[in-house]
């Protein structure tokens, strides 16, 4: 009986715990929630964060979109990711073919080579970038970014894709020759629509970290018609120093997007995230 | 033997691409900033050779520098202690069976997801002295206590850390959990019978089971930690008076907005410098355990 009890104590532990967390958690959604609401002249009367007010400002939204300029900043966006997202995963994907299934030399050497391109800081190929950019006129535009883009994602791409199709047992390859596919046809036909829960996770995460960057972005685009959503946002609150609320509003909406993305494929991150650690 | 030098030549064409792109865009590119920081150089006009002559400035004539080397070691030392603690906390938690546990999974991991610089105009909302959460909060409660946070050189570094903080647990927590899942229940088992308590179990068991993965985490954390910008950025561009000044705001501030690109790109060879110094062992590491 008490042994029981304990359990059942340690049970409300548990999630007086997790609830005590999560309120922590959450603040700063319910900041930014809560302060989108309001117009300038809440802040003004000096309503509490905590308060409603008269009138929800709804019109923040709006402006912030249209006038905001974050319509456009989306659009930039979205082009960019999907057009990174696909090319970086196709030629990642070949790379790890050549890498695991067929017999080149050093394969792990070049797997090395390709791997500490992951873990360089983007500051250092910045500059000649920027130069060879301005050289060939790709300062602003969209092949400059998701060109680099796909450079730079290119390692975890690889790393992620080795590691499935290095399960993909050999067999399937001899059969596959006997057959008379070719390279090609074996990757196309057979390894890559076998490799597509891993795909499925990179295009994913992959989406999100093309879609949340900044640095790249920021050196390659000034044009504000060019710009992507984290550039965007970054002039956006540079425009608006003291609106608040209108402020909120346009970081609320550029997060609204993502939000969706997450929960509807939520369960690619953290079992995929595992999946790709165990490989 | 014709044939399988042909054959041979078209493994390497499915190469080509990812080649390519990666020398081009990395290879080539770091190279050539290591060749530029041995210049003193504007950008635009002719540049003047000066050997290791950037590196010894930074070295010995330059107090921002030296603040934002002292940061970027700050903030390891942070990422580690706390970062590592709380995410591997958040893992124990949620690797316990309970009902809406992965809804408690995904709720945690969610900040990963949003864009670090959107998280750091989140922050400023926080921060912020008149309108910002934590005055405000104090306020409802009717304790008159105020603080600039980020405008404050003292806590500025601190509070930046606990907004990179609130996004940064998810990552390390999902290899955390994945780690804890790969500790068998077989042998948790045994140690309960030896009579090993809960505590004990967790340190003499759980954790050299997980070695592999607190290296990994380690690893990740520390290369983290050397390149963060976006949210230092975002939230204080290394100010006030350059107290939250990190190697890579530094070298984008001393490159893009000073001009100084021959000591702007030796800040960024200083930074790889530094991290091959982590990357090295733990790529041999890996490459041992495989």
């Amino acid at each position: 009986m008490s042994g029981k009890s304990k359990k059942i104590t340690k049970k409300v532990l548990l999630y007086v715990l997790l609830g005590i967390l999560a309120l922590i958690w959450i603040i700063p959604i319910f900041t930014l929630v809560a302060t989108s609401l309001k117009h300038k002249k809440d802040f003004m009367s000096g309503l509490s964060l905590f308060q409603l007010p008269a009138e929800i400002a709804w019109d923040n939204f709006y402006n912030a979109i249209t006038k905001g300029r974050l319509i456009t900043y989306m659009k930039n966006d979205l082009i960019v990711s999907f057009l990174k997202v696909p090319l970086g995963i196709f030629v990642g994907s070949l790379a790890a073919f050549s890498m695991t299934r067929l017999k080149i030399k050093h394969s792990t050497g070049v797997f090395v080579f390709f791997l500490i391109g992951m873990m360089l800081p983007m500051q250092t190929a910045l500059v000649p970038i920027n130069m060879i950019y301005s050289k060939l006129g790709l300062l602003n535009t969209y092949f400059g970014l998701f060109y680099v883009y796909i450079g730079f994602g290119l390692s975890y791409c690889i790393l992620v894709m080795r590691g499935f199709m290095k399960g993909i047992p050999g067999d399937i390859d001899e059969a596959a020759y006997i057959d008379g596919c070719n390279k090609w046809q074996l990757f196309y036909k057979i390894i890559f629509p076998i490799a597509k829960p891993a795909v499925a996770t990179l295009f994913i995460t992959d989406f999100l970290s093309t879609w949340n960057e900044y640095l790249l972005a920021s050196v390659i685009i000034n044009d504000n018609g060019l710009k992507t959503v984290p550039v965007g946002i970054m002039t956006f609150v540079g425009e608006h120093g003291t609106d608040y609320g209108y402020l909120c509003a346009g970081v609320l909406v550029s997060v609204i997007p993502v939000m969706i993305v997450y929960l509807v494929f939520q369960r690619y991150f953290v079992e995929g995230m595992a999946g790709a650690v165990k490989s | 033997m014709k044939k399988g030098k042909k054959s041979n030549f078209g493994a390497y064409a499915f190469l080509i691409p990812a080649a390519v792109i990666y020398l081009s865009v990395i290879v080539v590119p770091v190279f050539y900033s290591l060749f530029i920081s041995l210049f003193k150089w504007n950008g635009v006009s002719d540049r003047e050779f000066v050997g290791l002559g950037n590196y010894v400035n930074l070295f010995t004539n330059d107090p921002t520098f030296l603040i934002a080397l002292k940061n970027n070691l700050i903030w390891i030392v942070l990422t580690i202690c706390v970062t590592m603690t709380v995410s591997l906390g958040f893992a124990v938690i949620l690797n316990k069976q309970f009902r809406g546990r992965t809804v408690f999974r995904a709720f945690f991991y969610f900040p990963c997801v949003i864009a670090p610089i959107a998280v750091a105009i989140i922050w400023r909302w926080i921060y912020n002295p008149n309108i910002g959460f934590i005055n405000q909060f104090f306020k409802a409660f009717g304790i008159n206590y105020k603080q600039t946070w980020i405008s404050d050189p003292k806590v500025s570094l601190y509070a930046i850390f606990i907004a990179a903080l609130w996004q940064g647990i998810g990552q390390p927590m999902i290899l955390f959990l994945a780690g804890l899942q790969s500790v068998s229940p077989d042998v948790l088992e045994a140690a309960t019978i030896d009579g090993a308590g809960s505590v004990r179990k967790f340190f003499s068991v759980t954790c050299p089971l997980m070695k592999e993965t607190f290296v990994m985490v380690i690893a990740t954390l520390i290369v983290a930690a050397m390149k963060v910008y976006d949210v230092v950025q975002g939230l204080t561009g290394g100010g006030p008076n350059n107290s939250t000044q990190m190697l890579a705001t530094y070298m984008y501030s001393q490159t893009f907005q000073y001009n100084n690109v021959g000591m702007g790109t030796a800040v960024a060879c200083v930074m790889v410098l530094m991290m091959m110094v982590v990357i090295v062992p733990y790529i041999s590491f890996t490459a041992k355990e495989k």
